[in-house]
């Protein structure tokens, strides 16, 4: 009596498995942001950076995907719904790219060619004796003011502005000059309780254009030993 | 035979529930209908005293998880660990969590409509009672108040909201009662005539504390009129981008800053001028008069007119009914057998806003090194040169007399008893023992890193229990001094300050200085006269940089910072990454025979840096897959 219950209950538990078993999500976008001038990939923040939103045809309303990006500057969602997309990148770190749609089905490659807001040129970070230091020079592609700079370090390899244990940061408000070689500085003993000696740490350098919800254009991260 | 005697039990039942042919339309019996309600004026009183409960006022009960968090029905779980409003911003953190802002903190969406809909309904009858004049007048004032105040509550939180002018009529389709929402614009200038409504129809002679009068809903109205001025002259500042945006359901144009300055001018002003309002013990005697002054008005606003506009009352303890501040919030040493005391630490970051009585007009870090260095947050070092003080709390002696009414420090006395926070000590040879539990004997006395030997005997750093505080900070705003912790839930019964004429002198100063209208010397003389009271003689100039100093320092701990943070969109630089800060008292033993302390400014210790996501500026609106409404951006 009690094997027939539970045979029962076994039954019941497949049967109703069965119907609930719609098929997951297959389909997948990737793809890279690229400089329109110079074929490098634009560097970007892992939080609170560039985000691609997606907007799902067939549904109305439409609650928006968003995906974020790498800080190499590529990015990938292997978990989409084959279907017609909207894609656009939002908030980003580059000149506006207008929407497009696309037909997600099976693993698609989408890559976007941009115009950063601001490139980083012959940027170094090194460190001498308690100073680490960055140099470099700025080139903006837009007429807006470049609001500040900033030199990054975090314990993570995906440093940035929004991903930092220590900044040294300078506020700009203007036009800069391509000539000029800017210079931060972080002094180490001052930040010996996040920046520990002994420890590895990555350096990135920033620049922020002033236009509203704009992301920091940077160069790649520098791993240092303190 | 009993089968029988059931089936015919079960047909009768048929027969006569068929009978029954109207069993929907039977009045029920256990509550009362509309008709009772509002047929008579007493009825009336009773229905707005259940709107004046709901009223979204943001005092000892309102936590993130929403209003009257004190086992009320219709809310969750009492027991939320303490974690108040001041913790999601720079006033304080709690000894345990390491929490900041989340995404559905401080919702109010759907008790919202539902305050809405139920003034509302009374709005509709005011206008067939059988009451004066006068009476009704005060209805049509006093419903417009509580309309006003639930969406200036939705309009901080979500910008543009739909408005719900009239009551509305269901005909059976759900589509047409579905109300778009405002621009954020319409939604500001609704809170301001519906507060001008309950400004001109309200009594301006009643001195009853718990209900709206003329002076209350203007001095709503400066609240509400700083805040849409704020957000018009700030919102570049945070700029945002989507759907929401483009259809000005959010934001507020810059041009409008002046209006909206102006309308707060205007109320506050006429609060001023009616000299019915004062400060609570405007002139004291000495800085000590000032610090007792200050903590009595939060522990018994009852006697503390006339500064008291608008209580909220907690008359009797229970649930739905007391509060739980003096629960949560008690050092360790008076927990009196609860549990879980002294969450509350009022940050460094909070102390080092108050002036010193040296400097005046400027904040004070508190210098704990003698090159002066206050932006060094990396811990004990032998090498560096503290300044060895007297006692533990003698480093704050010439802070404000408000910071000595709003936080226990250490070893000062709460109750007669002294509270202990300690982090440790150096020993003689230079070494220092900080938030370890230890002890040294030096000629027969034992010292101990938490200042004495077991929990319950210190209130400071150790983290057993996460009842001590991590700060160097213990709370004391608000706390009955006189009597010990009642040791159960909802026990409190401390009234709270909704309106006070302090706030009313600094809508006003802050209005007059951001926008350059309104009589400066008047604002200057607000600002000064609240400093006064707070025991300072130099008076200081009306700049920006003063009303917000003087803002953070006066009304601190009464839940307005973080709508400052909000409305000067302030948030998202203040929180970048940023560590919060605590003080670390250290007995200095290399000073033995004598006593002596010295202090170690660091990071609050096992927190994480805060970062403020410029969306959260805006709450997301719930339920937007059924009630068609545009999302705010980037949710």
């Amino acid at each position: 009596m009690k094997r027939i219950y539970l045979l029962f209950c076994i039954t019941l538990l497949m049967a109703s498995c069965k119907k609930d078993n719609y098929d997951g999500p297959t389909a997948g976008l990737s793809g890279r942001f690229i400089d329109a001038q110079t074929g490098e990939l634009v560097q970007q923040d892992i939080i609170r950076g560039t985000q691609i939103e997606l907007l799902e045809h067939g549904y109305d309303p439409v609650e928006p995907q968003y995906l974020i990006v790498k800080t190499d500057g590529t990015y990938e969602n292997s978990l989409l719904f084959s279907n017609t997309y909207t894609v656009q990148p939002k908030r980003g770190n580059f000149v506006e790219v207008a929407p497009q749609e696309v037909s997600i089905n099976g693993k698609t490659t989408l890559d976007f060619t941009v115009t950063p807001y601001i490139r980083i040129k012959n940027g170094s970070i090194t460190r001498s004796g308690d100073k680490v230091t960055a140099t470099f020079s700025l080139e903006q592609t837009v007429i807006n003011n470049v609001r500040k700079i900033g030199l990054y370090a975090h314990a993570d390899s995906r440093v940035g502005e929004p991903m930092r244990m220590v900044a040294a940061e300078q506020q700009i408000n203007a036009v800069p000059d391509p000539a000029h070689i800017y210079t931060l500085e972080i002094d180490l003993p001052s930040q010996s309780s996040l920046l520990k000696p002994g420890n590895d740490y990555y350096f990135r350098v920033g620049a922020l254009i002033d236009i509203g919800e704009a992301k920091l254009n940077y160069i790649a991260p520098v791993k240092i030993t303190i | 035979m009993i089968r029988s005697a059931i089936k015919i039990l079960l047909l009768a039942t048929l027969i006569f529930s068929a009978g029954c042919s109207k069993v929907l339309d039977i009045e029920p019996t256990d509550r009362l209908t509309a008709n009772v309600i509002f047929g008579n004026p007493e009825g009336v009183k009773v229905y707005m005293a259940n709107l004046y409960y709901q009223l979204p006022i943001e005092d000892f009960t309102f936590f993130r998880q929403g209003f009257r968090w004190n086992s009320s029905p219709g809310t969750g779980d009492v027991n939320n660990g303490g974690f108040a409003p001041a913790m999601a911003t720079d006033e304080a953190v709690h000894s345990e969590f390491g929490d900041f802002l989340g995404n559905d903190d401080f919702q109010w969406w759907d008790n919202g409509f539902k305050l809405i809909r139920d003034v509302n309904m009374l709005i509709d009858v005011i206008p067939t009672l059988d009451v004066s004049e006068t009476d009704r007048a005060a209805l049509v004032g006093e419903s417009a108040f509580i309309k006003g105040y639930a969406y200036f509550a939705l309009a901080k939180r979500y910008g543009g909201v739909p408005l719900m002018k009239q009551s509305q009529q269901y005909d059976g389709t759900v589509e047409s009662i579905k109300v778009p929402r405002s621009t954020e614009q319409e939604t500001w200038d609704y809170v301001m005539e519906l507060l001008d409504q309950a400004g001109n129809n309200l009594t301006e002679s009643s001195t009853d504390t718990r209900r709206a009068n003329k002076w209350i809903a203007l001095a709503l109205k400066s609240r509400a009129a700083l805040h849409a001025a704020s957000l018009a002259k700030f919102g570049n500042r945070a700029p945002l981008s989507g759907d929401a945006v483009t259809a000005k359901l959010v934001g507020l144009d810059a041009s409008l800053a002046n209006g909206y300055y102006n309308q707060c001018i205007a109320a506050a002003e006429a609060i001023i001028q009616s000299g019915r309002y004062g400060l609570f013990r405007a002139n004291p005697a000495d800085r000590d008069d000032a610090a007792e002054n200050y903590q009595q008005l939060f522990q018994n606003p009852n006697e503390a007119s006339p500064e008291v506009m608008l209580i909220k009352g907690y008359a009797i303890p229970g649930n739905g009914n007391g509060q739980n501040y003096d629960i949560w919030y008690q050092p360790a040493q008076l927990a009196n057998g609860w549990p879980h005391p002294g969450r509350m630490n009022p940050s460094l970051d909070l102390v080092d806003t108050y002036e010193s009585y040296d400097n005046p007009g400027s904040s004070a870090p508190v210098a704990t090194t003698t090159d002066g260095n206050v932006n060094d947050y990396n811990g004990y070092n032998v090498s560096k040169d503290y300044i060895r003080y007297n006692t533990p709390h003698d480093i704050f002696l010439n802070k404000d007399a408000r910071l000595w009414g709003t936080a226990v420090l250490p070893q000062t006395m709460w109750k007669n008893t002294e509270i202990i926070i300690q982090a440790g000590f150096v020993k003689p040879d230079g070494s220092a023992v900080i938030r370890t539990n230890d002890q040294v004997t030096i000629s027969g006395t034992t010292y101990y890193t938490y200042g004495a030997a077991t929990p319950g005997q210190y209130s400071g750093f150790d983290t057993y229990g996460g009842n001590n505080t991590r700060t160097g900070f213990s709370f004391k705003k608000f706390l009955d001094e006189n009597k010990p912790v009642a040791p159960g839930w909802n026990q409190g019964t401390t009234d709270f300050i909704e309106l006070r004429y302090a706030e009313v002198l600094l809508n006003y100063a802050e209005a007059v200085v951001e926008s350059g209208s309104g009589d400066a010397s008047l604002a200057a003389q607000a600002l000064n006269d609240i400093r006064k009271r707070a025991g300072h003689i130099t008076d200081i100039a009306l700049t920006p940089e003063n009303v917000q100093r003087e803002r953070r320092v006066e009304l601190a701990f009464e839940n307005k910072r973080f709508w400052d943070l909000i409305r000067r969109r302030e948030f998202h630089t203040e929180f970048n990454n940023r560590y919060m800060h605590a003080i670390l008292p250290l007995r200095d033993l290399r000073a033995l025979p004598e006593e002596k302390y010295i202090f170690v400014r660091v990071n609050v210790p096992n927190t994480n840096t805060r970062t403020f996501e410029p969306r959260a500026y805006y709450r997301y609106i719930p339920g937007i897959g059924s009630n068609d409404l545009v999302q705010n951006p980037q949710y």
